[in-house]
């Protein structure tokens, strides 16, 4: 994990209140949604959930948080650029979308390509915390994710999504 | 000339040949030097001409035109030259001109972070660094030169004094005493409260308020509702330590000098279209 360095507003304290200027609050805006995507990636965080507690929003260094207004208002305009969808109508759980669901497809696709895994099977599971994969930016991927990726294989005609006995033996059978 | 036979004669044709040939070298010499120094007169002419109608060189976008044809003419270009004169006339040295486009362009780089308002201090440091390969020491008395001159074409660029820092304004922001005692009150901590304003200056909170909205409103003030306490803060970006200035060329910043050199061009005047024929005139007459 690379140490993350945290950008110079992240210690300016008027940048934890929601600025009722708009130009300024523009401003304020696209510089957390930065921030946000920079930080979920490096630190591999899909889900940000507004009922708990969420380091990046808070700074005690200078003691001061975002409010709940603020962290929806955030997460919204990245819903609004695409990079993130709410996991639920009351806006209180967001996955972020700091790789598009496009580009974990394809990254997915690499990496079957790459090991041989055309006419391969594999359970969710596997995919995401077994051996296979370790070392590789899909480990640890969300299940939401690699869902919906494989669901853009399906589309293509390169994966077969299929269930087993139980949740455990989810799995997909590629013909890349 | 009489012809002499033999080698004696051959001789003298030798010597006429080379003194033909010397007198031939001296008439074209000649014809140069007379050209260089009827050039020469016209220049001085011209900046005498100009120089004379300096107040009058202002508006007029024909006559610049034809001004500027001129100049292209006999060599000069007017904005870039080093001439002493040219540098009278427009009031913008070489050197000045280039240090006022730099300026303007870390000004408009740092304008969303500080609302166009910069210390002067770090406005120097920033453009010593930027001109780091030329290695001449920009002194602040440098960067006021080249910001009066700025100012003289509008958008705002002054430079002016709060407490004991010279602050750099880059946005046509019409900032009253208010507004600066406010923001000289805010250079200790960075930020003031509504409150402490009142006490200090003894000013009813209306009149606090409305200073402080308009600075929220011109990008030079944010809000801080986060504090224990729960008084808001407001705090001013301006001196605070830009850390890291790209070399950002955004269409803002293209524009920004476009403006610039738009402006520059306004503020020379206008010779009479009279006058502007005899010196095309007189130009024609030396034959360039």
């Amino acid at each position: 994990m690379d140490q993350f360095k945290m950008p110079y507003f992240y210690n300016y304290p008027p940048y934890f209140t929601l600025q009722p200027v708009k130009d300024t609050r523009d401003k304020q805006v696209q510089l957390w949604k930065e921030l946000i995507l920079k930080y979920c990636k490096n630190y591999k965080i899909f889900i940000i959930n507004l009922d708990e507690e969420f380091p990046l929003f808070v700074n005690s260094s200078i003691e001061r948080k975002l409010s709940h207004e603020a962290r929806e208002l955030f997460l919204g305009a990245l819903v609004t650029e695409g990079k993130a969808e709410w996991l639920d109508k009351g806006h209180r759980k967001c996955l972020i979308l700091w790789r598009t669901i496009t580009d974990w497809a394809n990254l997915i696709l690499h990496f079957v390509k790459e090991n041989g895994f055309e006419d391969g099977v594999m359970t969710l599971d596997e995919i995401r915390t077994g051996d296979e994969t370790r070392g590789t930016d899909i480990a640890g991927i969300d299940r939401t994710v690699l869902i919906k990726a494989l669901r853009v294989l399906e589309q293509r005609g390169k994966a077969a999504m299929f269930k087993g006995t139980s949740a455990d033996d989810e799995g997909v059978k590629f013909s890349a | 000339m009489r012809r002499r036979p033999g080698i004696a004669g051959l001789q003298t044709a030798a010597t006429n040949r080379n003194q033909f040939r010397t007198l031939g070298e001296d008439v074209a010499k000649a014809r140069t030097e007379s050209m260089k120094e009827q050039l020469s007169v016209f220049r001085t002419q011209l900046e005498d001409f100009a120089r004379k109608h300096k107040n009058d060189i202002k508006k007029s976008p024909a006559f610049r035109a034809q001004f500027h044809a001129m100049c292209q003419k006999i060599g000069v270009d007017p904005l870039a030259s080093n001439k002493g004169f040219w540098a009278e006339l427009l009031g913008i040295g070489d050197f000045y001109y280039e240090l006022g486009v730099q300026i303007v362009d870390i000004c408009l780089a740092t304008r969303s972070h500080n609302g166009g308002l910069i210390d002067l201090e770090e406005l120097r440091a920033l453009l010593t660094k930027r001109r780091r390969a030329s290695r001449e020491r920009i002194t602040e008395d440098d960067c006021s030169r080249a910001i009066s001159k700025l100012k003289a074409l509008g958008g705002g660029f002054e430079v002016f004094t709060v407490g004991n820092r010279r602050l750099v304004r880059s946005v046509p922001t019409e900032l009253n005493r208010d507004h600066n005692q406010i923001i000289e009150a805010a250079q200790i901590q960075g930020y003031v409260t509504a409150e402490d304003l009142v006490s200090r200056f003894s000013w009813q909170m209306g009149r606090v308020i409305d200073a402080l909205e308009t600075l929220m409103k011109e990008g030079l003030v944010m809000v801080d509702d986060g504090h224990a306490d729960g008084k808001r803060r407001y705090w001013f970006p301006c001196p605070f330590r830009v850390l890291k200035v790209g070399t950002l060329f955004t269409t803002e910043l293209k524009f920004g000098i476009l403006d610039l050199l738009t402006s520059a061009m306004d503020q020379l005047s206008q010779l009479s279209l009279k006058e502007v024929a005899q010196v095309a005139q007189s130009l024609a007459a030396t034959g360039t």
